[in-house]
């Protein structure tokens, strides 16, 4: 998934009206500068001719130059991840880099080489999860990891002894991340699977005793219909990555679907929500 | 003791849809800060204004860490989003029109007061439309102003 960058010259007064315009194309992010304006696209999303059509619309009122070239994607959080701090939750899970020494003290040690993904322990969120993964069943049951990041959550999944592995994120770089962070915590059998996609791509047949899934309140709000036709009957579903503000949004829709509420648990304003069938 | 601020950064990413690509990468990653963190943040607080273009500011510190402030949206996509008129509840698609009312200018003039260069609502409301202007957004009907003449 690599960017363009366009790199627009023009006068402050036209900087607001291109960025609207440009948004309006599927451009996602902006810089000012000083000559005037980058903005983001996907380089799928790209469009030459929509754009010198979109510029000569102001070019009559105002001089406007451009350029633009392709950026490949690369590790821009390299320099944050060769020097994190292991996580500890509680006094029995410990997540730590291959550069962090090991310590014998704790039960289950996660090793995490994030490469721009979402999942180190460091987020309330996954610190939340993690929590409320320590005490539920997991022993020989079949977990779903929506939108799994580094791999994290399920890798602790197997490590409370879960049996069959399903992980999968929409983003490719996740995706590759989380089957390097299974091999280094050796989960490397058949029974754990990665895959890039959403929750639609998941056979609709298949069950699971847990789901875990830490995305976003929107996300979680469109797909929890789907998650609870994919849990077994007494199995857990929990759902993270909101804030405590959006929870009763998240537990009318969830209770609406059918499971029964169980606990709520937050850190610095964001919640964790664990549901049971 | 009040943590050492090392600089800032201003952006403008559209609402609930902060990923570590440019510019946010090379932007906070070039200072060493936790990327994820920031779009996992960005996101959790931004889910009712997704794909809304909203400038945010980075405060980061010696430390590493940082804390961002979300403004308001530029005028500019506020008149934008004003030309989409909803059709109805049963019907979510929008259909874009090039005109804005009074009404409209005025609540886009209230919302973006604060950073407005001027001291009255009326005055806003002109600039505001002004910009509709150049954009090819008319406005319709009587300004406020014009309505006792």
């Amino acid at each position: 998934m690599n960017h363009v960058e366009l790199q627009l010259t023009l006068s402050p007064d036209y900087t607001d009206i291109l960025m609207a315009e440009l948004a309006e194309l599927g451009y996602e992010s902006f810089v000012e500068t000083d000559e005037g304006l980058h903005a983001y696209i996907l380089e799928e999303d790209f469009d030459e001719t929509q754009l010198i059509s979109l510029l000569a619309k102001y070019q009559a009122f105002s001089a406007i130059g451009h350029s633009w070239k392709t950026l490949e994607r690369v590790n821009w959080n390299e320099e944050w991840e060769r020097s994190y701090e292991p996580i500890e939750v509680g006094e029995a899970v410990r997540v730590r880099a291959l550069f962090h020494a090991p310590d014998e003290r704790f039960k289950y040690e996660l090793l995490i080489t994030p490469k721009m993904s979402f999942g180190t322990g460091h987020h309330e969120t996954t610190w939340l999860v993690m929590n409320e993964q320590l005490s539920l069943p997991h022993q020989n049951l079949d977990v779903l990891d929506v939108g799994c990041g580094t791999g994290i959550l399920a890798i602790l999944a197997r490590k409370l002894g879960a049996k069959r592995l399903l992980a999968f994120d929409i983003d490719e770089w996740a995706v590759e991340n989380t089957r390097e962070n299974f091999s280094l915590n050796s989960i490397t059998d058949s029974l754990a699977e990665v895959f890039q996609g959403t929750i639609t791509d998941v056979q609709p047949e298949l069950r699971f005793g847990g789901i875990l899934a830490n995305i976003n309140r929107n996300i979680l709000l469109n797909e929890i219909k789907t998650y609870v036709q994919h849990l077994l009957p007494g199995g857990w579903l929990v759902v993270s990555g909101f804030y405590e503000t959006d929870a009763p949004d998240i537990i009318q829709c969830t209770e609406k679907e059918g499971l029964i509420f169980e606990r709520m648990n937050t850190r610095n304003q964001w919640a964790t929500v664990v549901f049971k069938s | 003791m009040a943590k050492e601020i090392t600089g800032y950064v201003k952006l403008q990413v559209k609402g609930g849809q902060a990923n570590p690509s440019p510019p946010i990468g090379p932007a906070l990653g070039s200072k060493g800060l936790n990327i994820m963190e920031f779009c996992k943040q960005f996101n959790g607080r931004t889910q009712d204004k997704m794909g809304m273009v909203l400038p945010v500011v980075i405060t980061y510190y010696k430390d590493k860490s940082f804390d961002f402030v979300i403004k308001t949206p530029p005028a500019a996509i506020l008149l934008m989003e004003a030309t989409k008129l909803k059709k109805g509840s049963a019907q979510p698609n929008r259909t874009k029109v090039s005109s804005v009312t009074w009404d409209q200018v005025r609540q886009i003039t209230e919302t973006k007061m604060p950073d407005l260069n001027c001291f009255t609502v009326d005055a806003g409301m002109k600039m505001i439309a002004g910009t509709a202007r150049s954009m090819g957004i008319t406005v319709t009907g009587k300004a406020p102003w014009e309505e006792n003449n």
